[in-house]
């Protein structure tokens, strides 16, 4: 059941961001951005496994034999911590930049910035 | 614990972290010293120089010497493979680093000359020194995450780059290659987060043992293939493979001449790297039933290489005819060259895909030979091509064909440079290119689908040709300008270019010791047991079975 909803939640979230970076509207983008590399992490989360952690669930406490703590997956936490602290860095470089553009065009219109050529 | 982590000691592998290092301090100090341009440039140049020399030692000690160990390991802080963070030194690293050593301390050279937007860019140094971090971080790691992070770093430094003339057109340029990016960072994730779920690891010697006998790791490595896929479209836009070309253009036109020789010497290579490198060192060795049922192509259909190089294949065939075709259009030299960079790349990855297809093992190192050797050539062609397009624009304001002409009259030197790199993409005797190009074509002739690919790169042949002497007559010959009758050429850019023309000439006539060297990093690419034998990945089963106490590595 629960990965169900996080299947759904995650799918939900990658649909979300691919609409948004559709989008006329630069912050719009920048926030499509956004959804998608949280989608991102919170998929990497779930690939150390939702179940309670048991050997066979998580990969890297298969070589602890019988003391399984009860804990998840440590390493997809320490690389989703990386992963949303360089994804914060460049969201906030990303809406720098937008405002750049709107200061430089005057306009948050990609279809009016012109041609990309 | 303790017995473990005493394995990994000796100079060889405090070597892999030095060029890490010197680059990082160098980072530092020059943002430190902001305020003093002149201290600035010179450290900045010292740095630059220390990193060459770190590169050198690791090419000498670890690969070249007669005694050498062929690889050198570092372990960041005496954990164990895979538990900790895993630094790799061998020859396909130390090929690839010291072409950007080379490339790097030209531009640095150049750089300290003519800051473009002034001596009051006090980023400019630390952000170039930390793109090479980037850079050093990808070609060193063991680790598929690790290389997550290096790219980030990389990136993070070129994204202000690519802004950094400040127009209007250049911020436009920037948001898309940000965008580009950012939305290849979450696909990249989704294949780390996939592969670390299906095999257990992420450290790539372990995920080789893993995959080379998935059975008695009670693994699938089917979807493994798939994730493969993902992660080489997220390295095909980072080398701008067609069809993820279209970034290129824009993003090298808005940075800094001297920044997009690196981009298109150094970051693009990293693409290229980490193909190979997953490809040959990581997922050569697993088996898996793949038959795309592609015709012409020799499907070895019991490895995910087949998969890669059909994938290859197409790609980069369009890479050379877009790029070629692209380049002959352009109204400047920038345009022209960085069209140019997607037909070259192509160039570089059809031996690749040669060498993937493959089942002869002679066949495959002469394919990753052949890539390597291309790569170097257009590393030194493209790179003095771009620092040209710097000079010319520093001197003359411009480097639209419409301002442009007579440059020969005006610089002979710098010309002749510039005429040596064409003839070097064209691929004359005796120059780099040659051997790249003469490499590229005896791998396709003797692969599966000899006709086909051969016809392809005589067109990408031709269409070099004609870019180059339309460029070299729109530029360099008929009546001189205004702009360039004015123009105030500095002569130590002259001469870095004069000293980028010596060295393609020079890797021409001396070709054997850069042939040998390509083919010990051909052999490293190849070799997955030497690798994992050198990064010795504890196998986390027998850490439970010899009774470590079980919370420890976590």
């Amino acid at each position: 059941m629960t990965a169900i909803v996080l299947a759904a939640t995650i799918g939900a979230l990658f649909a979300l961001g691919t609409f948004l970076l559709l989008r006329r509207d630069l912050i719009r983008v920048v926030w499509g951005l956004a959804i998608i590399s949280q989608a991102a992490n919170l998929y990497l989360l779930v690939m150390g496994g939702i179940a309670p952690a048991t050997a066979d669930s998580v990969p890297v406490l298969a070589g602890h034999g019988d003391h399984v703590p009860k804990t998840a997956d440590p390493v997809v936490q320490a690389l989703v911590l990386t992963a949303i602290v360089i994804g914060f860095g460049m969201t906030a470089f990303a809406l720098v930049l937008s405002y750049r553009v709107y200061e430089e065009h005057d306009t948050l219109d990609v279809t009016k910035l012109g041609d990309r050529e | 614990m303790t017995a473990l982590a005493a394995t990994q000691t000796g100079a060889d592998s405090s070597l892999v972290v030095a060029p890490m290092l010197v680059v990082l301090v160098t980072a530092v100090a020059t943002l430190l010293l902001g305020r003093r341009p002149r201290t600035r440039a010179a450290v900045s140049l010292g740095g630059g120089v220390a990193y060459a020399v770190a590169v050198a030692a690791i090419d000498w000690f670890v690969v070249l010497a007669p005694d050498a160990p062929g690889i050198a390991t570092y372990q960041v802080g005496d954990w164990p493979a895979p538990f900790g963070i895993t630094l790799v030194a061998d020859g396909l690293s130390a090929f690839m680093l010291t072409m950007v050593a080379v490339l790097g301390v030209s531009s640095l050279v150049f750089s300290t000359r003519h800051l473009p937007g002034g001596d009051g860019r006090s980023y400019y140094f630390p952000l170039f020194h930390f793109l090479a971090l980037g850079v050093t971080g990808a070609f060193l790691t063991g680790d598929l995450f690790n290389l997550f992070v290096w790219f980030e770093v990389m990136l993070m430094a070129s994204y202000v780059f690519v802004a950094y003339s400040g127009g209007a057109e250049h911020t436009r340029a920037a948001f898309w290659y940000v965008t580009l990016n950012l939305l290849a960072s979450a696909v990249f994730l989704l294949g780390v987060g996939g592969i670390y779920a299906s095999t257990g690891t992420l450290n790539m010697a372990d995920l080789a043992q893993r995959l080379a006998e998935p059975a008695a790791y009670g693994l699938d490595p089917v979807p493994v293939v798939g994730l493969l896929g993902l992660l080489l479209s997220v390295f095909a836009i980072k080398a701008g493979l067609v069809p993820f070309q279209f970034w290129i253009p824009t993003a090298y036109r808005a940075a800094p001449p001297q920044i997009a020789a690196l981009l298109a010497g150094a970051t693009k290579k990293v693409g290229i790297y980490a193909i190979i490198r997953l490809s040959f060192t990581v997922f050569a060795g697993s088996e898996v039933a793949v038959d795309l049922g592609v015709p012409g192509t020799e499907l070895a259909v019991d490895s995910p290489l087949s998969f890669v190089g059909a994938a290859l294949f197409l790609m980069a065939g369009a890479s050379i005819l877009v790029g070629g075709i692209g380049a002959v259009g352009r109204d400047s030299l920038e345009g022209v060259f960085a069209y140019s960079s997607i037909g070259q790349v192509g160039f570089i990855a059809i031996p690749v895909a040669v060498a993937a297809t493959t089942t002869s093992p002679e066949l495959r190192q002469l394919g990753v030979v052949a890539a390597l050797v291309y790569a170097l050539n257009h590393t030194l062609a493209k790179g003095l091509l771009f620092l040209a397009v710097g000079t010319i624009r520093s001197a003359t304001g411009s480097s639209r064909f419409d301002d442009l002409g007579g440059l020969a009259k005006r610089s002979p030197p710098m010309a002749i440079a510039v005429f040596v790199a064409s003839l070097a993409l064209v691929g004359i005797p005796p120059l780099s290119g040659f051997f790249g190009k003469f490499l590229v074509f005896d791998a396709a002739a003797r692969s599966a689908s000899a006709g086909p690919v051969i016809a392809l790169l005589l067109v990408g042949s031709v269409l070099t040709i004609a870019y180059a002497t339309r460029t070299w007559n729109l530029s360099f010959w008929g009546a001189q300008t205004p702009a360039v009758e004015s123009a105030a050429i500095d002569r130590v850019q002259v001469a870095v270019l004069i000293v980028l023309a010596t060295a393609i000439v020079a890797v021409g006539v001396g070709f054997e010791p850069v042939y040998e060297f390509a083919s010990t990093a051909a052999e490293a690419a190849l070799d997955t047991e030497g690798y994992v034998d050198a990064v010795d990945p504890t196998d986390a089963s027998e850490v439970a079975d010899s009774g470590a106490s079980g919370g420890d590595h976590a």
